[in-house]
Parts: C-alpha cells; structure tokens; sequence
C-alpha cells in the first residue's frame, strides 16, 4: 500500500515452483549404501579412477560404469583446501554463524568431494593435509534420497579431525578442488 | 557459404518421465551420434548444446551437460538456452568460418520434473503478463480461438492433425502417444481449454537428441547420403500475443522465405506444432502445399520433449533424405507463446 | 577465408546496486541505444540480435529473448540468447561475431545484461537450498590454494583491490567508488570467504553492455575509429575430475594459446598493450596472469607488486575497474570485452591506457571451467 501520490517502485512476486527429481538408480544405489553406513564408487574399468559419489560413467574417458565397477571407499581422508563462510542471509538460507567447509580427498577415490563440513575443531586451527573422517548421522536420521547427488546427503552430517599426523603436500597438492 | 550437411542423428526414447538424470539420458545419445557418423570425438571442432535451467529445476544445470561430451581435454564449445534447433544455427554459423569443419550439437529436457503449465508462465513479460499466469496452453488456446475465429479452419480440422499425428506416431518408436483413432473420436472428447481438447495438446515427455555437422566434401567421405543444409533462418515476432495476428506466424513466414523454402518443392515436412492448430498455421506460413508429407513421425504432438522437439523435427527431416530416400525436406522449430519465434532449416540430399 | 569483423559501437548504464527507475527491459534499452548512438546507427540498421545473460533464476524470467524481443527492435529479425555461465558476456561477444565473420549478418546489436536488485543471486546461486556457498565460497579454496603455492605475500591481494578501485574512479559508469581507499582499508575490511576480504570482493550491480558489431564495410565507413577483432576463442573444461588443477585451467591455456596463434601473438607480455580480465576476487588477476602466460607459475603476483598491472604500469589490466568495481553477472564478461574495444579506439576517457594498439578481453566462468577471449586491434588484420 502506498500513500497517495508515492510512486510504487517494486513489487514483490514470490513465486513458488515444484519440482520432483527422480533418483537415478546409480544415484539410488550410492544413497542406500550410505545408508547402511558404506561409501562407495565406481572404478573406471579404462583409466581405474575412483569417483565418488558415483556418476554411472567417466567423464575423462566417456565409458559408462555400473553397479559391476562398484569398490568401496574409506570414510576417512583428508583435508585438501577449504574455505570459511559467514553465511548471506537469502529466502531458505538456514545458516546463521560462520562455518567451514571442506574438500575432502578419502582414502581410496581418486578426486576430492567438495563442500563437506568440518567438525569438532577451531576453525584457526583447519589446514590442509588434515587427517579426517566422517561423522555418521544417526541411522534413522539417514534420508537415502537426500543430497540428488550433491556430496554425500544426510547420512554424513560432516568431518571431524581424527588426530593422526597430517598428510604431506604430496598427498593433496594435486587435489585442491 | 560453406556447404554443411547433417551426418548422423540420435535421440533418445521420449519418455513420461526419466529416471536418469539429464546428463545419463544424453551420454548415450551423444556417443551414438558420433558412432553413426563415422568420425571420432577427436574430430569434432565445435560443440553447440541447448537446454532450459528451469525445466531441470536448477541453475547453470546445462554445466554438467559437459560430462556427457568428453570435455577433456577442454574443447571449443558454447550454450544457447533454447532449443537445440538454435543451438545447431549457432554450429552452422561456425562451420562458416573455414577453420572446423566437425560440430557436435546436442538438446536435452526433463519436462516431468515440474508442472509446465506454471513454469513457462515464466517465458512471459515479468511485469504484465506473467502475473497472470497465463499458461501456455491457455495462450495456445487463445491463438486456436483466433483461426476459427478467422474462419480459416473448423474444430474438426484440428481433430484431423491430431488423429493423423496419432496414426503416424504408431509406426514412431519414439512416440509417446499414438494410436489407430479417428478425427471423430477426438472431436467427442471434452475440452481441456476451450477450443482445444486434451488431443489437441502435445504429452509432457523427457528426451534428448544430438546431430552431427560436417562442411564440405568431407560429408560425403562419412556419410553415404547426407542432408545438406539448403536454408537455414530464425526470426522472432512481437512477444505479447495482444498486438499481433495470432490466426497467422508472421516469423513463420519470413523464416521460411529467407530459408527458400519455395524455391523447389518440399516432399516432407517435420514441423515443431506442439498444439494441432499450430500446424494449420504453420502450414499456410511456410507455404506447403497439400501435397506435402507433414509430420510423418508423428510431430511434436506425440513426443515434446521440450529444448528438443526442433531438433528432433530436424533430425526426423534429415532421416528422411538418409534413411528414407527423399530429395528436399524441411525442419522447423519453435519458442515462445503462441508461436513466438520460429525457425526453418531447408534439407537436400545429393542429386 | 571469412569476414573481417569491427566493433563500432559501445554502450554501457551505470552500474549500481539498484536500478529503480529502468524494468529489465529498459536497462538493455539503455546500454543498447548507447551503442547505437556510438556507432552511428539505428534501430533498423541492426539485422540481428545477439543476447546473453546468466541463470534465469537470477531475475526469474525464463528465456527472455522472448520477452525482450520487442525492447530490442528485433521484430521481424533472429534473436539468440547464449549462456555459458559467467563467461556468458564473453561468449555472447564472440557468437555475435561468428555471424558477421561467417557473412550471414552484417551489422549484429549484441547486449548482455543482469538485473540483480529484481532477484535475489544468492538464492538462486544456491538453487533455492540453504547452505549455498556463493561465488566467494565456492573460489576461495582456489585462492588459497594459489597463495599456498606461489608463496605470495598477503598484501598483493589488497593491492589488486586497491589499483582496481582507484580505476573505477576513473570511469563514470563503475558500481563501487571508494574515494579514499586504501591498502589498510582492504586489509581491515570483514573476512568473507576466509581468505578473501569484503573490499577483495565484487558487489552486486544492476547493469548492461551493448556493442554493435559489424563487416569490413561497416567497420571503413565508421566515422569514429572501429575495433578491429583479430581473434575470439572459446574453451570449456569438466568442472570436476580427479586431479584437475582449478588454479591454472588448462581450458583458460588452451583458449588463450588460440587466440593468441590467431592474432599472431608469440610473446603475449610484450605484445598486448591493455587486458581487461575478469576478476571477481582480487587474487584472480595473479592467478589469471599466469593462465594467460604474461608471467611464470608462481610468479603473476610479481606483476601485481612490482606495479606492471597499474594503469600507469607496463601492462595495465582493468583500466576499467574491472568486476571488482561492477558485476552486473551475466553483463560482466561483455563489459571486458567492450572496456577493450573502447582502449584500441581510444574512447575510454580518463582511464584510457596510453598507445594501446592491441587489447586482451577476458571472461571466465562456471567452476573456473568456461572461457571466452578475444584480440583487438587498432589495425585491421
């Protein structure tokens, strides 16, 4: 509403779209191993990259993978880079104090996953070459649809420092995604 | 110009809904066209793609497209958000250039994944007529309204296309809806919005499709009868449906004219009318006789994978002239409400 | 073998965090008709429009050629929107002359544009999920990662941040004027994305770009001097892949070894005389003298220390200010590209670059995997 004579110079359209994304079955088959706590991926069966999660083909050579190319992968790995947020307030933003946010290269895959949180330590204290591993979320707090492939979803609610000496720069040089 | 023709052709199954994500439903599609065309990745100089971020649901969703091609290493590509009819002008246009004489164009969609009738109300003008959620079967609707108005064609005329597209869609592997029907037996059906009925509207089907390029001789060295691009043109008409003649395509029109549509004649024409009426108008605009073969796959009224369906009328066109024998064919796609923005992609095989 | 090509017309608003007084429609009307005026041209001189902007959640118009077509005199003419994330600018410049260079079109009105205030880009980077990281979120690790192999000081950082704001002083159409800005300033400014500062940072601009590019014929009877292109190219790369380096793209090398091959450049540092590249967070512009080979791995922060990329410097990169001083996002990487054309023809004003023969524009995008460059010259080729 305005007062007569003020000119409106917005108006505010908040539109709402539905949108159902069915699981692709090599998604579905990462979400229900997680759920039953195992990290999996594919091998690539021409160049033996590690992908997780898997995406049902390699990209470098265009060779499809299947459930046949499935090798299990550590929970555990190590900090490659990260990046601390202090989050910006947008319509759905549920985050409110600073966090971090790591990518994670796990014993066993050949790439990093991105954007995994980190947990249960100061953040001055994060740096590469840490030594890490996963925090399972409760089992029945594990959603297997959840994440449509980004990261790891629900069953992993993040990273947590496990102690051990950090990993040389030849580990994660390579891999600071 | 250059002389550029189509090579090979590959589509994906249209279907209801896809359980793969986009980029699944397009690696196969892609490695097969490259397969049919007897080229290798290596060879391919220029990538084009097209696809709709709000059709997947997400931003930049065209970005993981990429993995479908073989990106690595890095490869001459670019993205057009539209059909991947415009995506292959773009290709022909760089073929031009004398440098490359290989491109890979590919279109994809996942229209299931939410309600089309409200996310192409996002197409319209954001300040006036998209807060009217005026839908695009409603403005089809409108624009069917407008020809019998004209008195150019009767309801029973647009039962007729869609019956045909239902009888061609049988022999269609790719066809979502088909059927042995009759014009009669659409007629009966009730409205879905006056004056078109459910028939008269296409399926909401998930697809994917990719064609392969070549310039010059070295057509003729992979592909025994390839599909020259004769003409090739887009235009676009005003946006509002409110200030133009919506009982004629005047972009229609001029594209086909500047694509020579009439310069010899056309024995099969595959024509992007998602809605029945569509196809009456387009006939009239591009000037195909009664004598014509339109749609024999079946149109965009069986299977409209949306971000496809041109490309897929191209590709049907190119069939044509490879698979089935024919001389000089036509592919025709289009955007907008209303038959907005339409283009024409004149074929010819080898005399 | 194909059609010179000679940019003869650029326009640009003014880029601001809010544009209340112009719809979407009438922003690119106004850099559009800017251009036109520049090139000496009409509305009905045009043949063809080319357009280009980033995600359509940004605004929430789906396809907005469509909606556009009228606000652009393209009734009745082809109308294409390219997008190719945030080179989109870039690429959409180099699709515009791909038709004048293959003789299809001979005078292209190409305008790339984004209206953040009528959005909101954060969400919409995000895809409407909580959590979303947002440009600054998702590079930082990037830069990190380069400081962490150049061992370069942490000032250099504030120094790119510092030399680009005192640009934007310059250029009457810039976002972000800071007045009294400072190396302490930038320092001192809130952390972001640890490592990047505020001041390190771009804002979010309302704004467009428009050119007006044309044929050889078009490009002799220009009365005010043309651009002439001498060479464009285009490079996408897989975002993600075990072992991919994300500092130093090998899509960004590629794109930039082509470009240079076309233009007949062999020693890109002696013979490019103005760059404008994007640069979103200040330590891009090291990480970006490296991937466009003006200096060493490791070394591109020399550069920035030792004062070459100043405007006063040896080899002045954003003269314009650059996207650290306006980032209207899908008009970004077209402003690069005109802030070029404008250096070889001598129309940029205060922050003109003394004697610039030959110019670099650069766009890049997505996850530091979509490219877009293209030569200029003063001369034609």
């Amino acid at each position: 509403m305005s007062e007569q004579g003020d000119v409106i110079k917005f108006m505010p359209q908040v539109i709402s779209l539905d949108y159902i994304v069915r699981t692709a079955p090599v998604n579905a088959e990462f979400g229900r191993n997680m759920q039953a706590g195992r990290v999996t991926g594919h091998k690539c069966p021409q160049c033996a990259r590690v992908y997780v999660p898997p995406k049902g083909f390699c990209p470098i050579c265009v060779v499809e993978t299947s459930k046949a190319d499935e090798v299990p992968v550590t929970d555990r790995g190590v900090v490659t880079s990260w990046t601390v947020l202090t989050p910006i307030q947008y319509h759905g933003q549920n985050e409110r104090e600073d966090y971090a946010l790591a990518s994670i290269l796990l014993d066993g895959a050949s790439g990093t996953i991105g954007q995994q949180r980190l947990l249960d330590v100061p953040l001055p204290e994060i740096r590469m070459g840490m030594r890490v591993e996963a925090v399972w979320a409760p089992e029945d707090k594990r959603n297997e649809d959840d994440g449509r492939g980004w990261g790891f979803g629900s069953a992993i609610t993040g990273f947590k420092p496990t102690g051990e000496p950090d990993a040389g720069p030849e580990i994660y040089e390579e891999h600071q995604l | 110009m250059r002389d550029v023709a189509i090579v090979s052709f590959a589509q994906a199954p249209s279907l209801a809904a896809v359980d793969k994500t986009e980029t699944q439903m397009l690696y196969p599609v892609i490695t097969s066209a490259i397969e049919r065309s007897g080229l290798g990745r290596k060879d391919i100089g220029f990538t084009c793609s097209g696809s709709a971020d709000y059709l997947a649901g997400a931003p930049f969703a065209f970005v993981s497209n990429l993995e479908a091609t073989g990106a690595w290493p890095p490869i001459s590509e670019s993205h057009v958000e539209m059909d991947g009819a415009f995506a292959l002008y773009e290709a022909w246009v760089r073929l031009q250039h004398g440098d490359v004489d290989v491109a890979l164009v590919f279109s994809s969609g996942v229209s299931s994944r939410g309600n089309l009738r409200e996310i192409l109300c996002l197409q319209n003008d954001p300040y006036y007529l998209m807060p009217l959620w005026a839908d695009h079967v409603s403005l089809a609707a409108l624009q069917a309204r407008a020809l019998l108005d004209a008195g150019l064609a009767k309801e029973s005329d647009l039962s007729e296309v869609a019956a045909r597209a239902r009888r061609n869609g049988q022999a269609n592997p790719n066809a979502q809806v088909s059927g042995d029907v009759t014009a009669d037996e659409l007629l009966s059906e009730p409205y879905l919005v006056a004056p078109l009925r459910p028939s008269d509207c296409p399926p909401v089907s998930d697809g994917a499709a990719a064609v392969i390029l070549v310039a010059g001789e070295r057509a003729r060295d992979v592909c025994e009868r390839p599909a020259w691009i004769r003409g090739i043109d887009h235009r676009v008409d005003p946006h509002y449906p409110g200030v133009r003649d919506l009982s004629t395509s005047a972009s229609a029109a001029l594209a086909a004219a500047n694509a020579g549509v009439a310069d010899a004649p056309i024995e099969v024409a595959e024509l992007a009318a998602a809605f029945s009426h569509e196809e009456l108008i387009l006939r009239d605009a591009l000037g195909l006789g009664d004598d014509v073969d339109v749609n024999p796959s079946g149109g965009a009224l069986v299977a409209n994978p949306m971000m496809v369906s041109g490309l897929i009328r191209i590709g049907e066109a190119f069939r044509q002239i490879n698979e089935k024998g024919k001389q000089r064919t036509l592919g025709h796609a289009t955007s907008g409400p209303c038959l907005q923005q339409n283009l024409v992609c004149v074929l010819e095989a080898d005399s | 073998m194909s059609e010179r090509c000679a940019v003869v017309g650029v326009g640009q608003t003014h880029h601001v965090k809010v544009r209340d007084d112009v719809s979407l429609a009438g922003l690119l009307r106004e850099a559009s008709i800017r251009a036109l005026e520049d090139a000496e041209l009409d509305w009905k001189d045009i043949d063809s429009v080319v357009i280009g902007t980033a995600p359509d959640s940004f605004e929430g118009v789906m396809m907005p050629e469509l909606y556009l077509a009228d606000a652009l005199g393209a009734s009745g003419k082809p109308i294409m929107r390219v997008h190719t994330a945030g080179s989109v600018g870039g690429s959409t410049a180099i699709v515009a002359s791909h038709l004048i260079q293959s003789g299809v079109r001979e005078r292209v009105l190409t305008v790339a544009f984004e209206k953040q205030s009528e959005g909101d880009t954060t969400w919409g980077l995000s895809g409407g999920r909580s959590g979303g990281v947002g440009a600054g979120g998702y590079f930082a690790p990037h830069i990190r990662a380069y400081i962490a192999r150049s061992k370069a000081p942490e000032y250099v950082g504030w120094m790119v941040a510092v030399k680009d704001r005192l640009n934007a002083l310059k250029n009457p159409y810039a976002h972000l004027r800071v007045e009294d800005i400072s190396l302490e300033m930038v320092r001192d400014s809130p952390m972001v994305w640890e490592p990047v500062r505020r001041l390190e940072s771009c804002p979010a601009s309302d704004g467009a770009c428009a050119m007006v590019l044309t044929n050889e014929k078009g490009g002799d009877a220009a009365s005010k001097p043309p651009a002439w292109v001498h060479g464009t190219a285009m490079r996408s790369e897989l975002g993600q892949f075990p072992g991919r380096d994300p500092v130093n793209p090998k899509g960004g090398q590629d794109c930039a070894a082509d470009v240079y091959a076309q233009a007949g450049i062999t020693n890109p540092r002696e013979e490019i005389d103005a760059v404008e590249c994007y640069v979103p967070f200040s330590w891009y512009e090291p990480m970006w003298m490296e991937n466009l080979g003006f200096a060493d791995l490791g070394k591109g922060w020399t550069l920035t220390e030792d004062g070459v990329t100043a405007l006063d410097g040896d080899l002045p990169v954003n003269a314009s200010g650059g996207v650290l001083s306006s980032n209207p996002i899908g008009a970004s990487g077209m402003l690069r590209f005109a802030e070029a054309a404008l250096q070889v023809r001598g129309l940029a004003g205060e922050h003109q670059v003394e004697d610039v023969r030959t110019a670099l524009g650069h766009a890049y995008g997505g996850a530091s995997q979509f490219f877009a460059m293209w030569i200029l010259r003063a001369a034609k080729p």
